[in-house]
């Protein structure tokens, strides 16, 4: 952490200020209140946005891979148009949890396959991260994946290293055009960033990663039948919430539905759910995870040893929203333990 | 204030199917119609032996189906639609001259590097069912320039008789002659039929091969192939001379939504088609598990015959049972 450098420090007012101005050419979306919830939503004021962080139920994926989105127009006489729509966006506040999902998810949607929805949103949109000091509550186990510090995933990054003073780090031109054209800043003296280091390791002094972080897919080849699975799996109610609110869940379900006057009808990409009962059934009738069981052992093997390799680091960033969202209190982290993730000497490995 | 998006000319097509004109259809069997189709906007597919397209019927969705046809020059090729679904549905309803929608070809299929193990060697296709409709683009591939390989010999089994599919270039098969056989079985023979009796591992003993110089090929229903590589296995043939064809729901094609996912394979991108020594471990490309809920053989959900309630098997499937069970294949 001590090679990142800022070249910049904001004011708070001036920072307000400035995403005040941007709304002129761009949509706000920040950590705001709606209805007495917290959650990333679009803001007209800089005064509607929280500066302190609190959990949301949904990540802001939503903002690149919305629930339902339409991918083609078509229409009854055999017209077809790719439906890529995207308009430029100011993502504010996003914390190092879910910067580590949009890294991950922009390296799924980026690879040889392309994917042209999500690839625009992502063009359109500047995202502004914001570090945290501390985890935001006892759910939250992002340490435990080194996800508590972001080193992609965003154009600007934010050190609020004084009251009302963020230290300004410049991750790419997308980030220093919007400085130039919004921001009030001041030349950095170049230990902002260390100064908010030190308050950052004293709040995560006792908050270490799995002793066995990077040995985690070979734990999970090897305990495909640990008795956690079993056990966890017999709780699992199948209802899919832990899906919905990961940050790099992005498994989904194509359907298409014409207009009422049958003109005009539209295929529509939606948010679907590995853990749900029909999720690998094939044609033929057979389901090949048919048991709750064998689909948590799918999941969580998903972001701790399948995809894992494919991205060199746990695709489950640890931001607690699934633990939260849970009926049935089953944790990734509690899973991960069971297979030996902290366990001081590995026998086999 | 919208401005030109950067994006690679090829994304912006990801998800946009073309038009194909349908040239002909013949009707195989009760569920199984045969189609031929026509690209409309393309000069060829260019596909190799057990890829995939995405049909797509606009206003009810899009279905993955293999193509049927071998490798060609033109913008024609086939496909065998077995009607289960919406689109399946929709697809028999098709008239010639109607125009559909594709995307593809998509998955690994057999390319060059995996055909070329085959020269000189004896193939063994072991098909199970609606299984022919995707090994049907290697046999068809295979069967003309046969004098390139030692031995082709084709075990087909179906349900019954009437379940048979291509029944007629089956007939031309059989006469092919040179070192082209083709050996069937049903599961349970009605009155016309006149061959053999029983499930396709009953086919296995009847073809003498020699495990170092064979290939074998399996298409068929999930629960066929735990049978079939057993049967293999016994006689010797190395596990890397197994290349198994395992279709799953793929739904996007490039490795994104996540149905055909089997542990850390995307089908539709590492398959359909799998080497058995690359995948023996991978327990979720074999698991079958049928709905369980009373666990006492009495609900009748796993029943698969009246005799056989898999939860009283253990949930694993004895080969005896199995062999007089008609509707396990």
């Amino acid at each position: 952490m001590s090679t990142k450098t800022a070249e910049f420090v904001v004011t708070e007012k001036d920072l307000l200020q400035g995403l005040d101005k941007a709304t002129a050419e761009y949509k706000i979306a920040a950590l705001t209140k709606k209805s007495g919830r917290v959650l990333y939503d679009t803001v007209k004021n800089s005064n509607e946005i929280l500066l302190e962080y609190l959990p949301t139920v949904l990540p802001p994926k939503k903002f690149f891979f919305p629930q339902d989105e339409v991918i083609l127009e078509y229409t009854s006489d055999g017209k077809i148009n790719a439906k890529i729509e995207a308009n430029p966006l100011v993502l504010f506040g996003i914390r190092p949890c879910d910067l580590n999902g949009f890294k991950i998810l922009y390296e799924t949607f980026a690879d040889d396959h392309g994917d042209p929805n999500y690839l625009a949103k992502v063009e359109q949109t500047v995202v502004i991260g914001v570090d945290c000091e501390n985890t935001c509550d006892e759910d939250a186990f992002c340490f435990k994946v080194g996800a508590q510090n972001a080193t992609q995933g965003y154009d600007l990054m934010l050190y609020k290293f004084a009251p009302t003073s963020y230290a300004v780090e410049i991750a790419n031109d997308k980030g220093r055009n919007f400085i130039n054209k919004y921001l009030i800043t001041s030349g950095a003296r170049g230990d902002e960033v260390a100064i908010f280091q030190a308050k950052k390791d004293a709040g995560f002094k006792n908050k270490k990663p799995f002793k066995n972080l990077s040995k985690l897919p070979e734990l999970f080849e090897q305990n495909k039948h640990h008795p956690i699975w079993e056990q966890e799996g017999d709780r699992c109610l199948s209802c899919g919430s832990c899906v919905m609110v990961c940050p790099t869940c992005y498994c989904f379900d194509v359907t298409d539905e014409w207009q009422l006057n049958l003109k005009k009808g539209e295929r529509i990409r939606k948010w679907d759910a590995c853990m749900l009962d029909h999720f690998a059934v094939i044609g033929s009738g057979e389901n090949f995870r048919h048991s709750p069981t064998a689909r948590l052992h799918h999941r969580i093997s998903r972001k701790f040893n399948f995809l894992m390799k494919k991205h060199g680091q746990a695709v489950c960033v640890g931001c607690g929203r699934c633990v939260r969202a849970c009926l049935a209190d089953i944790s990734p982290k509690v899973i991960a333990e069971a297979v030996g993730a902290d366990q001081e000497q590995l026998e086999t490995i | 204030m919208r401005t030109k998006l950067n994006i690679r000319e090829k994304d912006t097509k990801l998800y946009l199917p073309e038009r194909a004109k349908v040239l002909k259809i013949k009707e195989f069997t009760e569920t199984e119609k045969f189609f031929e189709l026509e690209l409309l906007d393309r000069e060829k597919l260019g596909h190799v032996p057990g890829q995939f397209v995405q049909l797509s019927i606009l206003g009810i969705g899009e279905a993955p189906i293999s193509i049927s046809s071998a490798p060609s020059n033109n913008n024609r090729f086939e496909m065998c639609v077995r009607a289960v679904g919406d689109v399946t549905h929709k697809i028999h309803a098709l008239h010639e001259g109607d125009i559909i929608h594709i995307r593809g070809p998509f998955g690994n299929g057999f390319p060059e590097k995996t055909t070329e193990r085959f020269l000189g060697k004896h193939l063994l296709f072991i098909v199970g069912g609606l299984g022919y409709a995707p090994l049907r683009s290697l046999i068809n591939k295979v069967v003309p320039e046969r004098e390139k390989y030692k031995k082709i010999s084709v075990l087909y089994g179906c349900k019954t008789s009437k379940d048979r599919v291509y029944a007629q270039e089956l007939e031309e098969l059989r006469k092919t002659g040179d070192n082209v056989e083709l050996l069937e079985t049903v599961d349970k023979a009605d009155g016309d039929w006149i061959g053999s009796c029983g499930v396709i591992t009953t086919l296995i003993p009847k073809v003498p091969f020699d495990p170092q110089d064979t290939f074998a090929i399996i298409v068929g229903p999930p629960i066929m192939y735990k049978f079939v590589l057993r049967s293999l296995l016994e006689k010797n043939l190395p596990k890397e001379n197994i290349y198994m064809d395992m279709e799953r729901r793929m739904k996007c094609g490039v490795g994104k939504c996540g149905h055909c996912q089997a542990e850390g394979i995307y089908v539709c991108q590492e398959g359909p088609v799998f080497n058995y020594a690359e995948v023996e471990k991978n327990e979720n490309l074999f698991a079958m598990e049928q709905k369980m809920k009373c666990g006492h053989g009495k609900c009748g959900h796993c029943e698969i015959k009246g005799d056989t309630d898999i939860c009283d098997e253990e949930s694993v499937f004895h080969y005896a049972a199995f062999e007089r069970n008609e509707r396990a294949l």
